[in-house]
């Protein structure tokens, strides 16, 4: 057990977590920000995607105890107010997905990517969510959603 | 799928790490991105007793270059590398295969160390650092060696790294004029491990090729390097017919392993069909390049 | 006489009430459930395909620090009751029955079989806690395929069986079978195999149970399609009354089929909460997901055909064999449908079927979305191998052998009418919207620069929720109950057993309503997911377009008209002359005497009231589907083939479909996507594989390959004008089409791309490796 200290969605967070604990199950259970899913637990599906120190990551890949002193973000942490982001609200519009599942993985991934590739085309954001797998949608609505934000990205 | 229990070490210098394997050995695992060794945890397949975190040994990141070479510190990030300019410059064929290795999020967190420590032979950055005769720099409780790549490589999931040893950086040679690079790999999807990979190199100068190098991923439970076909290669001008016999030496007397996403004779077909492909891209990158 | 509302809602790609909760992390998932107290189950399994188990030690694991219990086989016999598979309890199964413990006991029939459950204060101890329970196994011959598995000499699974059929064989025929075969210009025989594959939901299996000892309540947190099937599964098998059990489902991972009733896990995972006195919380990972939750599809067939030298499919003579795996379940009753359906659309005037089902050493057969898909395959691949035998166009070939839309309608040979069904009508779309001979010319294009790509197309149909039966609704999937009422703020409240996980029925259903009862979507609230509040339903089959949107409609309209009455009285109006718009009851003609709906539901439960008021504004709806109908549709893919890596790109692909009227075109077009996208898994990258020793060979997404945002073409989708059957609810099923349909569409185009080296092929499963193979063992003289 060690004691950690991390900043969480912007407020400090402690705990003490075994060291096999892995970063997903530290934010769900310790932290119970249940937002961040775990779909495999190795590291394939991408559902455990957060941000780690402005990059995003593969949270069942992190142990806990490796995000002492970091800046991390969740889903819960990108419409603190209850106000949907631009990426959130074009995947609504868009109907981007069914059953939710796989969903915090892919808005903190597809949020990261944008941020860096504010003009990626669809191809670029195929291949950039390509690590992220849904199973109720075919991913297209997922790829318009992200498209549609980037547009509106552009227009503000 | 949880990780067993372990004991857990965060060493902050390079000397307390080498402290610390000297102490536990076999015992110890080193974790540096964790994109190989969690995984491996989390199905309990590895079950070692102490983890030695060294994420927090800041001097063991960092891309330079020196003399003809290109240090990457053990915990450079593959990301870091991929974004590098002296990397994308000096060492063209590690560029191309950085964006083949995962996804983004693995990127994030894996290492160049890690990746070749780990030296999973269907990886991309095995291949790499085979084909263009890679030094890894370890250090251990007696002092500090240089290993070379074909010395490096030695069984599945198996380096001659000392378990008393730490991996400190690996160094590239840095690419002359007239170099042209490609990775080729077929994979079940996009980011997939290879289920057979070249990385190739030419230098051409003048329209003839002074040096060839190839080596294959998911082709053994090492890397494999095509001397044969680099032999061939050397001295010749590009040509569809040079390539095709290049790819028949290639392939010819190799035994690649079979599993569920391919039979042996699937791997040798696909690795001629990657030697064809990847010497007519890397000779078309050569003009690219000049 | 129903007023005509105007639709503002329905048919229009609402925004989903759903999503601001999914998009923020807000939703609820079983494993998102924290009670105080409560434990995680780890099982152990078994390693072994077939052994009997010798002995089972706990003591360590019950030792080790932060283990609270460990339950073997034979303690949780002692504490449950033994019975059927709800699923097969609920389809009337009648078939053998093997007798088996709830963990295994005696005998482990399946690598992962579970064995013990070990109880903990966290889920990493309890697998801790697994490790340390030593089981002693007395290793058997597996069973590993359906072929030994009907050899006599073969070790029977289930000792009260005494051989290793899960359905006996039996033969049907339709039509003079003997004559049809006789007459025939030609017989052509195939032998086409499907493999073994998976649901895969992002969310696996699971549960908290909570057992409530002083006043005999077992509460169970589940993710389920109806939460009523899985309370009587667990009253069942836990011996507890049905409405003392409370099955609570918040949001589901997805499902396709798995999570039906409880499994054997669940009930285990509730008999510790009633054993311990604390809940017990159980998530399957996904190595557990992928070993021991289930596995579909893996059928054979070997088919004759008669037909003439024209093209007709004058008839189809099937023997099919269905590896049900291990534990009974829906393999076992899957050949039934397959017979029903062979068919399709098409003019067959004689079909004969025999089936054989057989149990082997691996995970159980599970629904997984269209469990009867193989029919579509094993036709669809006939019609396009017949087609090149006889040098005829495929698409050709379907229309001629399609029953034309007839009053009254040709009727199948299995006996369903084929009742609006527009077959012809999407062949004939699909050959507008994609240019044949332009392809083929860009076909023969390529191939002179060593490119391969080829063309497929299919065409099927799906009961969604099928033709009215003249024998009228039968069974508890026959008529679909809803409770509505109008709630004291005005909202109207719909309390369905329909349990959504990913239909988006908390959307669609409040469309309808809205639009029938006449107040703002908003305004419309659709309760899921608690057995003690919703009536009995299942979100399965295709069939909730009809039945939960018409009972929806149906429904929604009796409210209104119980509502007016009682308004009429407040009103001092005729209830012929209100009308509810925007959540306002008004009377015709006079706006101004306006009064909002939430005042009318105060109003109602403030009271008193005289005699003759009825103020409970709730009814209880039911709905038998109506005329019921078929969906169906004809996809067509492009496809590019590597010949030197065996690699297969979809490179553009076609959905024409008709589902009758839309509700939420955007919740329909993803449903067919991601039917679309399993398909195209299933051919290229999906296989559940067993080694020839029973082990189990694909237990994590390295060796399970999902597809993923760059397997998946962008699907385009047309909508066909459909048949209208009924004055007011024509909205028909979707949901399993686009995977019943895809992965034929994608072996016709392989297949086509590969004639040159005169590649047929007879599976299902196509990987890089085996298009190689499929290419060198081919004859390019065919």
């Amino acid at each position: 057990m060690a004691d950690i200290t991390l900043r969480v969605n912007g407020a400090t967070c402690a705990g003490s977590p075994e060291a096999r604990k892995t970063l997903a199950d530290f934010l769900r259970d310790d932290l119970n920000l249940t937002g961040t899913h775990v779909g495999c637990e190795h590291g394939v599906c991408g559902a455990c995607t957060v941000i780690v120190d402005g990059r995003a990551v593969r949270s069942c890949l992190m142990l806990a105890v490796q995000a002492a002193g970091s800046e991390v973000t969740t889903i819960e942490g990108l419409a603190p107010d209850g106000e949907l982001g631009t990426l959130q609200q074009a995947m609504w519009d868009s109907h981007s997905f069914q059953c939710g599942f796989c969903t915090p993985g892919f808005v903190m991934q597809a949020a990261a990517f944008l941020s860096d590739h504010p003009d990626a085309g669809e191809r670029q954001i195929r291949e950039a969510l390509s690590g992220n797998i849904c199973r109720c949608t075919g991913y297209q609505s997922i790829i318009d959603g992200v498209l549609l934000a980037a547009e509106r990205n552009r227009e503000r | 799928m949880k990780l067993p229990p372990v004991e857990y070490e965060a060493p902050t210098t390079v000397a307390k790490a080498i402290d610390l394997l000297a102490e536990h050995l076999d015992e110890a695992s080193v974790l540096a991105g964790g994109q190989s060794l969690i995984p491996l945890l989390a199905l309990r397949l590895a079950r070692p007793a102490v983890l030695i975190d060294i994420n927090g040994i800041d001097e063991l990141s960092g891309v330079s270059a020196t003399d003809g070479w290109v240090a990457i510190g053990a915990m450079t990030r593959e990301y870091v590398a991929e974004e590098s300019e002296t990397v994308a410059e000096a060492v063209p064929l590690l560029a191309a295969a950085l964006p083949l290795i995962g996804h983004e999020a693995i990127r994030s967190r894996g290492t160049i160390g890690g990746s070749l420590a780990h030296a999973d032979p269907a990886a991309e950055l095995p291949a790499v650092a085979r084909a263009l005769d890679a030094e890894f720099v370890v250090r251990g409780p007696s002092g500090e060696r240089v290993i070379p790549a074909p010395q490096w490589f030695e069984g599945y999931l198996t380096t001659s790294r000392r378990p008393d040893e730490l991996l400190l950086e690996v160094r590239f040679p840095a690419a002359t004029g007239g170099t042209g690079v490609s990775f080729q790999e077929v994979a079940r999807r996009h980011g997939d491990f290879a289920i057979v990979g070249l990385a190739a190199s030419l230098v051409l100068s003048g329209g003839v090729i002074s040096e060839a190098r190839m080596a294959f991923a998911g082709l053994s439970d090492v890397p494999v390097r095509a001397a044969a076909a680099e032999d061939l290669l050397a001295g010749e001008r590009p040509s569809t017919e040079l390539f095709d016999e290049a790819a028949r030496r290639a392939t010819d007397d190799i035994d690649p392993p079979a599993d569920l996403h391919g039979s042996s004779d699937y791997r040798k077909t696909v690795a001629a069909a990657m030697v064809r492909r990847g010497l007519r891209a890397a000779a078309d990158n050569a003009r690219e390049r000049q | 006489m129903a007023e005509i509302v105007a639709e503002r809602y329905t048919g229009a790609s609402i925004k989903r009430s759903e999503d601001p909760r999914i998009l923020t992390g807000a939703g609820r998932y079983v494993d998102d459930i924290k009670l105080p107290g409560m434990l995680h189950a780890a099982f152990v399994r078994s390693p072994m395909a077939h052994a009997h188990v010798l002995s089972v030690d706990v003591s360590a694991a019950r030792a080790l620090p932060g283990v609270i219990a460990v339950l073997t086989g034979a303690d949780l016999e002692a504490i449950t009751v033994p019975g059927p598979d709800a699923l097969m309890a609920l389809m009337g199964w009648a078939g053998p029955t093997p007798e088996f413990t709830l963990l295994a006991t005696d005998k482990v029939r399946f690598v992962g079989d579970p064995v013990a459950i070990v109880v903990a204060e966290s889920r990493y101890i309890a697998e801790d806690g697994c490790e340390l329970v030593e089981v002693e196994y007395d290793n058997l011959p597996p069973v590993v395929n359906a072929a030994f598995a009907l050899d006599p000499s073969s070790p029977p699974l289930f000792a009260n069986l005494g051989d290793n059929i899960a359905r006996p064989h039996s033969r049907s025929e339709f039509g003079d079978v003997r004559s049809t075969f006789a007459d025939a210009d030609r017989i052509i025989d195939f032998h086409i195999d499907v493999h073994r594959h998976q649901n895969v939901p992002m969310e696996g299996r699971g549960c908290v149970a909570s057992y409530d000892a002083d006043h005999g309540v077992m509460t169970v947190y589940a993710a389920t399609q109806s939460v009523h099937v899985s309370r009587i599964a667990v009253a069942m098998r836990l011996g507890i009354e049905p409405d003392q059990v409370r099955v609570l489902a918040g949001d589901i991972g997805g499902s396709f089929g798995l999570k039906i009733g409880a499994s054997r896990e669940e009930l285990a995972a509730a008999a510790a909460s009633r054993f311990s006195g604390r809940p017990v919380k159980w998530v399957e990972d996904r190595t557990e997901n992928l070993s021991a939750s289930g596995q579909a599809r893996e059928e054979s067939f070997d088919v004759r055909a008669a037909v003439s030298h024209d093209g007709d499919l004058l008839g189809l003579d099937v023997k099919m064999v269905v590896d049900t795996g291990s534990y009974p379940g829906m393999g076992a009753m899957v050949p039934a449908i397959m017979e029903a359906m062979l068919p399709g659309p098409y003019k067959l005037a004689a079909l004969g079927f025999e089936s054989t089902a057989a149990i082997t050493n691996k995970a159980s057969y599970v629904a997984y979305r269209g469990p009867w898909a193989s029919e579509t395959f094993v036709r669809e691949r006939v019609l396009d191998l017949i087609a090149k035998d006889l040098g005829l166009d495929p698409v050709k070939i379907r229309l001629r052998n399609v029953a034309a839309r007839t009053d009254p309608p040709a009727v199948m040979i299995t006996g369903r009418p084929l009742v609006g069904v527009t077959s012809k009508e999407s062949l004939d779309r699909v050959a507008q919207l994609v240019d044949f001979p332009a392809f083929r010319r860009r076909q023969a294009e390529a191939r002179a620069q060593g490119r391969y790509l080829g063309i497929g197309v299919a065409t099927f149909i799906e009961a969604a929720p099928g033709p009215r039966s003249p024998e009228g609704p039968s069974g508890p999937m026959g008529t679909e109950s809803l409770r509505l009422r109008l709630e004291e703020d005005g909202v109207v409240a719909l309390f369905t057993g329909q349990m959504p996980h990913g239909q988006s029925h908390q959307t669609t259903l409040a469309q309808i309503a809205a639009d029938e009862f006449g107040v703002p979507f908003e305004q419309v609230r659709v309760v899921v997911g608690d057995s003690a509040v919703v009536p009995f339903g299942l979100t399965g089959g295709s069939r909730s377009a009809t039945m939960a949107g018409g009972v929806a409609l149906h429904g929604a309209r009796q409210l209104k008209a119980k509502v007016l009455d009682f308004a009429a009285q407040l009103m001092e109006a005729n209830a012929q002359d209100l009308l509810i718009t925007d959540g306002n009851v008004w009377v015709r003609g006079d706006p101004a005497s306006a009064i909002a709906v939430s005042e009318i539901a105060r109003r109602a439960a403030a009271g008193p009231f005289g005699a003759g008021a009825d103020a409970k504004l709730e009814v209880e709806a039911t709905y038998d589907g109506g005329e019921g109908g078929w969906s169906g549709g004809t996809h067509c893919a492009i496809v590019e083939v590597d010949v030197e890596t065996g690699i297969v790109k979809v490179e553009r692909y076609i959905a024409v479909e008709d589902c009758g009227a839309l509700i939420n075109p955007a919740v329909v077009e993803g449903q067919i996507r991601g039917g679309i996208a399993q398909g195209i898994g299933a051919v290229l990258l999906e296989r559940s594989a067993y080694g020839e020793d029973g082990s189990f060979q694909s237990a994590t997404f390295m060796d399970y390959l999902m597809p993923t945002t760059c397997d998946v073409p962008r699907i385009e989708i047309e909508h066909l004008e459909t048949v209208p059957l009924d004055a007011d609810v024509n909205f028909r099923g979707v949901g399993e089409g686009g995977m019943i349909i895809a992965p034929p569409t994608v072996v016709n185009a392989i297949e086509d791309a590969l004639a040159p080296f005169g590649v047929r092929i007879y599976e299902q499963h196509l990987p890089p490796a085996r298009i190689l193979e499929l290419i060198a063992a081919a004859d390019p003289g065919q």
